[in-house]
């Protein structure tokens, strides 16, 4: 895995009066502990990972508790275990990101939320939306309404964040309904402290287990009949429970000011942003304090219409701060003041922009304009200049930079394996004519960036190859699909491979096999390599990929005729195969596993390693790759087919040329890219790779030094006249 | 109301640079000297070489002066009411500054001056950086106060990764009411005792800290050091070259630096012959110049920009100029240089060639040549690869380092080889068109002359390089173009060689010939392989 979190374990472990300092989602963790979570599930993905992460690395402690941790395959299988709430009393938390996870996991939600639950269920999701988001931009709140499931939006502090946690089970359990948490991306990166209570062991747990099973109930089944009679039981008994639980424990905030005649309703999380857009406008101070009245929505669903009635009656004007569209709290608070027959005048989407994260810029822009209109005599001048300023501003640093700014989009690591692929792939269009290809979620999709730019669609993770079969049977050319191990797991294998092998289509399937899924930061899988082959190698230079053969008696044992397994630094011999697959006269599924370790993991398990061998004075080989800069034409065109962070520009030591030349810069793996590059695209001859010999021995040092002699004999002195150029 | 409000810094880093760990220190250093803070960041998948930022807020008065109260901070940092910026990397400091975040009523921005190119500056044919000077310019203008200095060599030198010196930046500017021992505190991991022993890195990351902490706390070096990142070095400044005595009068002085160095590098491609035919091509481009710009009121740019031009092309790279260069010993000594090599090691050093059907036909005489290629061609026709020898060569080996020393000695079949009468034959198509320019317009013959930069290189990209060439003095140079003046022409060709360094596939070339009349590239083929299938039917 790629951060290790023993810091943090020890916080889980934080009792009564402690105080714990840290990130937002790690508190999370600690609330669930706090709860007497029984089991804990999901699937990776950011900004959530981390909880997952810790309790996987947390086993010895979570196992002192009898909490059972799993890190299951996808959303929906981590969605299905919450099953376990329905008979028993369980508490249950599972977490993923949004709105891509909830998505996967929808249809058991669907069958959780009708029967209901017994024991508490908390769904944490990462709500993936605005700045930093690398998902699609829809709001994980038409889940909850959908499926009835109550949607907690906690103000961004810790301590208000944890206190929801503890809440939301209760409320799940006085409910019937199943939770969900959203968490905004910098919520969950937040950095704060909250004062612990006591962990809670739970009372059913792996060391305390149930002897019997619940007996049968149809009740509990998502079946029909009984599936109308739940749909009724959500409208009358679940939804007003949860309602109660709100107002008896205060789950949402009302905060008093002195414009008593107006208000804003805000989501939870959203709280801080808006303090800071009031205080822009001089109408709220440093503590929070604001001037027009607040109502927090730290449970954005169920809203209890009393309570928002309450608030609205008798007041001149009530802003509604919502993030995203369309705007359900907006419109669900218009109907009941509409049915009440209060006529206080509601502003939402009217005065603040549809789309996007509500910043503090574009809240203060809508703010300003409530203000105008509701707050005449309180002077906006100053929020307008600042507004009018940053706009003027960001005109004069347009004009002055003159061209658009370069963007700078996530990319391979150094040395990652998938690079020479889409390197391969470039070089195979150019033998055999451009294909369709089929992109997938995962670090492979940041071959749709320069240099490579391609891809035609990204339909979900893991469904390049689904995604596809509507496409080759219209198609004179066969069409690629891409697909890593993370998502040939997650969902491709079943999607995609079985499907392809049922119809009988001619299809090719490219999957990285590097062992892990890396994107979402290196989590172990099902054919990850073990440990023990780990330790075993050798040479723990290689690539450890191939020692775990999952994949590949998968895919055999599904019935795929046509496989073969590249390594991916062998650019010419991936091309050859692509080129292979491509015109092949095999019309049924085409297989390509490129195998390679992925370059973070690989760095993670050697850098010790050669630390080790360098201190006890053994020989160690380092290898780098060097561009000769005299020999470098300026061109580029390695550039363009690699793209590697460690192979840039420098300016030209020759003062005749312009162009700056490439070079190599410190960090570089030696991965073997570069070399393989210049030869199977026939690329210029400047590159070099230098093998350092760390610690030689003996007999190799005197072997260098009579071939040193040699050498200084057959190189001329510099010739007459001037050096060609500065060395 | 209280009207107090926390200081607010933005930190921009890309993936991998420590960033969070940064941060994480800031609000460790906030809590243990008694203040509220709070940070946030939006790492995802920038983690992986992208931008990313991290953002803090610190309330100015001590917790224990709140009276229980609690400051509320904003996640995320606020367009113009930032206090400070810090940033390891220029490009993405100046976006930050062009996203509205820096004001100069307020912001201090802290910047390395380094540079970590990204792929879309990297990866164009021509030189596609952004400019440098105009990222520092628009830092300059819209900041209260700048610091600026090269962090990554700053780390480097001290052994140490970025964050530890941005740390010590951010000490060094006063921005946060905390005192250098509280932030060196944070990075020792609060050890009791300050003199205690430290291990390696947390050494080599107090080095780092001290060095940034004095270089924004120091005023007086700070401003020296920033009057010599600013003082750009004069682009036409070339390294002296001693010009023999009779080319100095025959040319005039603006013209001789580059002819000194041009001269140098024909003689030793190809000896005195070879040189006395660079100098007669440069006169007669000379005499064109100056019977067009007599008062010479231009500095003899033409005749300038064709002594470089006409040099590089001369001296074009083959094998032998290849194996010449790789096999000198001053680059042994460079490449152990780039390798950072201890005294005690051994490097071996690989070199990748891949000569191919033409490498070796460039040597071989006209009608032989023909031969060889026209076999490649039939080759390939069958649907066979192009013939060429993959070779890695050990130039620190005895059998490697011979075989480069006798390629370099091929210099006499180089003269006689097909290449080579091809290559003079174009720079003459190249100079004649040069000439007919500038006796139609001065800045005509200037355009085309400085089209000799799309030539470079081997193989495919010296073809391409050749065929935009001779595309554009074709057809932009000499063809009747539609209402066309020479200053027209001019520009048409202008915007033809910036084009056809944009792109390697001509996109943009071909888009701005036909913008200016002219007909586009031809299409070069491409091998396309059909799967062809009956219809399916089920």
């Amino acid at each position: 895995m790629e951060v290790s979190f023993s810091k943090e374990i020890e916080a889980l472990r934080l009792g009564a009066g402690d105080i714990f300092h840290g990130e937002g989602i790690l508190a999370i963790t600690k609330g669930l502990l706090q709860s007497g979570v029984s089991y804990v599930g999901g699937y990776q993905g950011a900004p959530v990972s981390h909880l997952l992460d810790v309790m996987v690395q947390a086993k010895p402690y979570m196992d002192e508790l009898g909490v059972h941790v799993e890190a299951c395959s996808n959303e929906a299988s981590a969605a299905a275990m919450l099953g376990a709430s329905i008979h028993y009393p369980l508490r249950g938390a599972v977490t993923w990101k949004s709105i891509v996870g909830t998505n996967v996991a929808a249809d058991a939600l669907s069958n959780l939320s009708s029967p209901g639950v017994t024991g508490g269920v908390l769904i944490v999701v990462g709500e993936d939306y605005g700045e930093g988001a690398s998902v699609i931009q829809e709001r994980t709140h038409a889940y909850a309404l959908k499926s009835s499931m109550c949607l907690l939006d906690p103000r961004p502090d810790l301590g208000r964040m944890v206190d929801m946690v503890e809440h939301g089970f209760r409320l799940s359990e006085q409910s019937n309904m199943p939770c969900m948490m959203e968490l905004r991306i910098r919520t969950c990166h937040v950095r704060g402290s909250f004062e612990c209570r006591d962990n809670i062991a739970p009372k059913i747990s792996t060391r305390a287990l149930m002897s019997e099973p619940a007996g049968f109930d149809y009740m509990r089944l998502a079946h029909p009949p009984v599936t109308f009679r739940h749909e009724k039981l959500k409208g009358e008994e679940r939804l007003p429970a949860a309602r109660r639980y709100i107002i008896e424990h205060g789950l949402n905030e009302t905060m008093p000011g002195e414009q008593a005649d107006l208000g804003i309703v805000v989501q939870g999380g959203l709280y801080n942003a808006l303090i800071r857009g009031l205080q822009q406008l001089g109408l709220a101070d440093a503590f929070g304090e604001s001037a027009i009245p607040l109502m927090v929505l730290n449970v954005t669903y169920p809203l209890v219409p009393e309570q928002l009635a309450d608030f609205c009656v008798g007041k001149r004007a009530v802003l509604v701060v919502e993030e995203g569209q369309p705007e359900y709290i907006e419109q669900e608070l218009a109907t009941l003041l509409r049915r009440r027959d209060i006529q206080t005048p509601l502003h939402g989407k009217d005065m603040l922009q549809a789309a996007g994260e509500y910043g503090v810029e574009v809240l203060a822009t809508g703010l300003t304009a409530f203000a105008r209109k509701w707050l005449p005599g309180h002077s906006i001048d100053s929020a307008q200049g600042w507004l009018d300023g940053n706009k003027s501003r960001r005109a004069a640093v347009a004009a002055q930079l003159d061209a658009p700014l370069p963007n700078r989009p996530p990319s391979f690591c150094i040395g990652c394996p998938e690079r020479p692929v889409f390197s391969a792939l470039k070089l195979a269009q150019l033998d055999n004519g451009p294909v369709h290809i089929a992109a997938d979620i995962g670090c492979h999709a940041f071959g749709t960036f320069e240099p490579f730019s391609m891809g035609h669609s990204i339909l979900g993770y893991g469904m390049s190859l689904a995604s596809r079969a509507g496409v080759s049977p219209m198609m004179n050319r066969r069409a690629l699909s891409i697909m890593g191990d993370g998502g040939f797991w997650h969902n491709g294998l079943l999607t995609g491979v079985q499907s392809a092998l049922f119809n009988g289509d001619d299809a090719v399937l490219l999957i990285f096999k590097n062992g892990y899924t890396s994107a979402t930061g290196t989590q172990d899988i099902i054919s990850t390599p073990d440990d023990e082959s780990k330790a075993r190698a050798i040479d723990k230079l290689q690539s450890m990929v191939a020692e775990n053969q999952t994949i590949e008696t998968t895919l055999k044992g599904l019935g795929v005729q046509w496989m073969r397994t590249v390594h991916t630094y062998r650019v010419d011999r991936m091309r050859a195969t692509l080129n292979e697959a491509f015109t092949s006269d095999y019309n049924g599924l085409k297989v390509i596993v490129a195998e390679g370790e992925c370059q973070l993991e690989r760095q993670r398990r050697i850098k010790p390693w050669l630390a080790s061998l360098l201190q006890r004075g053994e020989r160690v080989v380092r290898v780098k790759y060097g561009v000769d800069e005299d020999v470098c034409n300026g061109d580029h065109a390695c550039i363009r087919l690699s793209g590697c962070p460690t192979l840039t520009l420098k300016d030209n030591p020759d003062p005749l040329k312009v162009d700056p030349v490439a070079t190599v810069i410190d960090g570089c793996v030696g991965c073997g890219l570069c070399g393989e590059n210049a030869h199977a695209a026939t690329l210029c001859p400047s590159f070099y790779r230098a093998e350092v010999v760390q610690n030689p021995k003996w007999y190799e040092r005197l072997l260098h030094e009579w071939r040193a002699r040699f050498l200084r004999w057959l190189q001329p002195a510099q010739r007459g006249g001037q050096p060609v150029s500065p060395a | 109301m209280n009207r107090t409000s926390p200081i607010t810094l933005l930190i921009c880093a890309l993936g991998g640079e420590g960033g969070g760990v940064l941060t994480e220190w800031l609000v460790d250093i906030a809590r243990h000297a008694g203040y509220a803070a709070q940070s946030t960041s939006i790492p995802g998948v920038a983690q992986r070489t992208g931008a990313t930022t991290y953002y803090l807020e610190v309330f100015p008065v001590p917790l224990a002066q709140l009276g229980g109260r609690r400051p509320v901070f904003s996640l995320s940092p606020v367009p113009g009411t930032l206090d400070g910026i810090v940033s390891s990397e220029m490009l993405e400091t100046a976006r930050q500054v062009g996203n509205g975040m820096a004001v100069p009523q307020r912001t201090l921005v802290i910047t390395s001056s380094a540079r970590t190119l990204t792929t879309a500056e990297r990866m164009q044919p021509g030189d596609g950086r952004a400019d440098a000077q105009r990222l520092l310019d628009t830092v300059k203008s819209f900041s209260r106060e700048h610091h600026v200095f090269d962090m990554s060599a700053m780390a480097r030198e001290c052994g140490t990764v970025v964050s530890a010196v941005m740390l010590g930046a951010i000490a060094g500017s006063g921005l946060l009411p905390f005192p250098r021992e509280a932030y060196e505190a944070v990075v020792r991991g609060h050890a009791s005792d300050p003199r205690a022993q430290v291990d390696k890195a947390t050494a080599a990351s107090l080095r780092g800290f001290a060095r940034a902490f004095d270089a924004v706390s120091t005023p007086r070096a700070q401003a020296a050091l920033v009057t010599r990142l600013l003082a750009t070095p004069e682009p036409d400044a070339l390294a002296p070259t001693p010009l023999p005595d009779d080319l100095a009068l025959a040319f005039p002085q603006p013209v001789h630096a580059m002819l000194a160095l041009g001269h140098a590098r024909v003689l030793d491609y190809q000896g005195a012959d070879y040189a006395a035919l660079y100098i007669e091509r440069l006169q007669r481009v000379l005499a064109t110049e100056q019977a067009a710009d007599p008062a010479g009121t231009n500095a003899f740019a033409i005749t300038r920009e064709i002594a470089r031009w006409l040099a590089l092309w001369m001296a074009f790279d083959d094998i032998v100029r290849v194996a010449e260069l790789k096999s000198r010993a001053s680059r042994i000594r460079r490449v152990h240089a780039e390798v950072k090599a201890g005294p005690d090691d051994i490097v071996k050093v690989y070199d990748h060639f891949k000569p191919g059907a033409p490498e070796v036909a460039a040597l071989l005489p006209a009608a032989l040549a023909d031969r060889v290629i026209a076999w490649d061609r039939a080759r390939q026709a069958r649907g066979k690869a192009p013939w060429a020898v993959p070779l890695k060569i050990g130039a620190h080996s005895v059998l490697g380092m011979a075989s480069l020393r006798w390629l370099a000695s091929l210099r006499g079949l180089r003269q006689r080889g097909s290449r080579f009468a091809d290559e003079q034959a174009l720079i003459d198509r190249w100079l004649a068109a040069v000439v007919a320019g500038t006796r139609n317009n001065w800045r005509l013959g200037h355009e085309i002359a400085l089209c000799g930069r799309l030539i470079k290189g081997y193989g495919s990209t010296n073809e391409r390089g050749k065929a935009n060439l001779l595309h554009v003095i074709n057809h932009l140079a000499s063809e009747p173009l539609p209402k066309c003046t020479p200053t027209k022409r001019a520009d048409a060709i202008a915007a033809a060689r910036t084009a056809a360094l944009a792109d390697d596939a001509g996109i943009a070339l071909d888009a701005a010939l036909v913008r200016h009349g002219a007909p586009p590239r031809p299409v070069v083929a491409q091998p396309i392989r059909w799967m062809k299938r009956a219809p399916q039917v089920r």
